[in-house]
């Protein structure tokens, strides 16, 4: 069962780290918008990741209760890892820094004075966090394949 | 049936399991702010295994935090390079474990097929 509770884990990195990837790019997207239903310039918006402890699945919970019952018919590996954590988003914060004012008058959101707000945008910091964010989903897949190619392996035992 | 090792190789390919959940919750949370990284004792685990051979299989291990000295500014001290070689460690160690394993489940298979044309 701990093979397939690593794959669950590293499906939370993964998932997490695509939600991260999707705000990425919608900051990059907009990072010219001048206009959002809430008023004013985009705003920057970055997620929060928190860890959680990893519960055991319900199928594992199952299959242990039924080796309570039968007096322990099979070992139920490593029923107490929930000292590992797996990891979500927790919540989006939107960036408070102040806009970017530029003077383009002819613009149709420009302010009286001939301004205006443009979200904060730095590409920089942008691609350097997609970078480390594809790096971490890759490292998560890498953690998938591991554990499916080691559960392979014990399947070829069987075989013989 | 196939010898006092095969309780010993499963206590190492379980071990290896943890190893691998571990490394999966470090890897996943190498970004998350504050997260520690996890490890636990594999050699003083097995070495419990080596002095009772039997019935150790499905015993839970402690799971603790490594303690890490390089930690990041939020809190963080995942390495993602030392997760990766651990993973890949654990994956080539755990695939010859399975290897060893099954010349084992293969030569009892083997006798009893011999056996089998020894009656015939």
């Amino acid at each position: 069962m701990s093979l397939f509770n690593a794959i669950d884990l590293s499906a939370t990195g993964l998932a997490a780290q695509r939600a991260r990837v999707e705000f990425l790019t919608q900051n990059i997207a907009n990072a010219e918008t001048t206009r959002t239903p809430e008023g004013g310039p985009y705003r920057r918006r970055s997620v929060i990741f928190e860890s959680r402890s990893f519960a055991t699945s319900r199928f594992q919970n199952t299959l242990n209760q039924v080796n309570v019952l039968n007096n322990g018919w099979f070992s139920a590996p490593f029923p107490g890892t929930s000292e590992l954590q797996g990891v979500r988003v927790s919540g989006v914060v939107v960036d408070p820094s102040e806009p970017e004012r530029r003077y383009m008058p002819e613009h149709p959101d420009a302010d009286e004075l001939g301004y205006v707000e443009f979200p904060p945008f730095s590409p920089v910091r942008d691609m350097v966090d997609l970078t480390a964010s594809v790096r971490s989903y890759q490292a998560n897949l890498s953690a998938i394949e591991a554990a499916r190619d080691m559960i392979n392996s014990t399947l070829e035992l069987a075989r013989g | 049936m196939l010898g006092p090792q095969t309780h010993l190789t499963a206590r190492y390919m379980d071990l290896l399991s943890l190893t691998q959940s571990v490394t999966a919750s470090n890897i996943a949370n190498a970004d998350t702010p504050g997260y520690r990284t996890l490890t636990f004792d594999f050699q003083s685990e097995f070495r419990r295994a080596l002095e009772d051979p039997k019935g150790q299989a499905g015993e839970s291990a402690a799971v603790f935090e490594a303690g890490l000295s390089a930690v990041k500014n939020d809190g963080n001290d995942v390495i993602l390079e030392r997760e990766l070689r651990l993973m890949s460690e654990s994956a080539i160690r755990f695939r010859h474990a399975a290897l060893m394993l099954r010349g084992g489940i293969r030569g009892v298979r083997m006798a009893i097929q011999e056996g089998r044309g020894a009656i015939g």
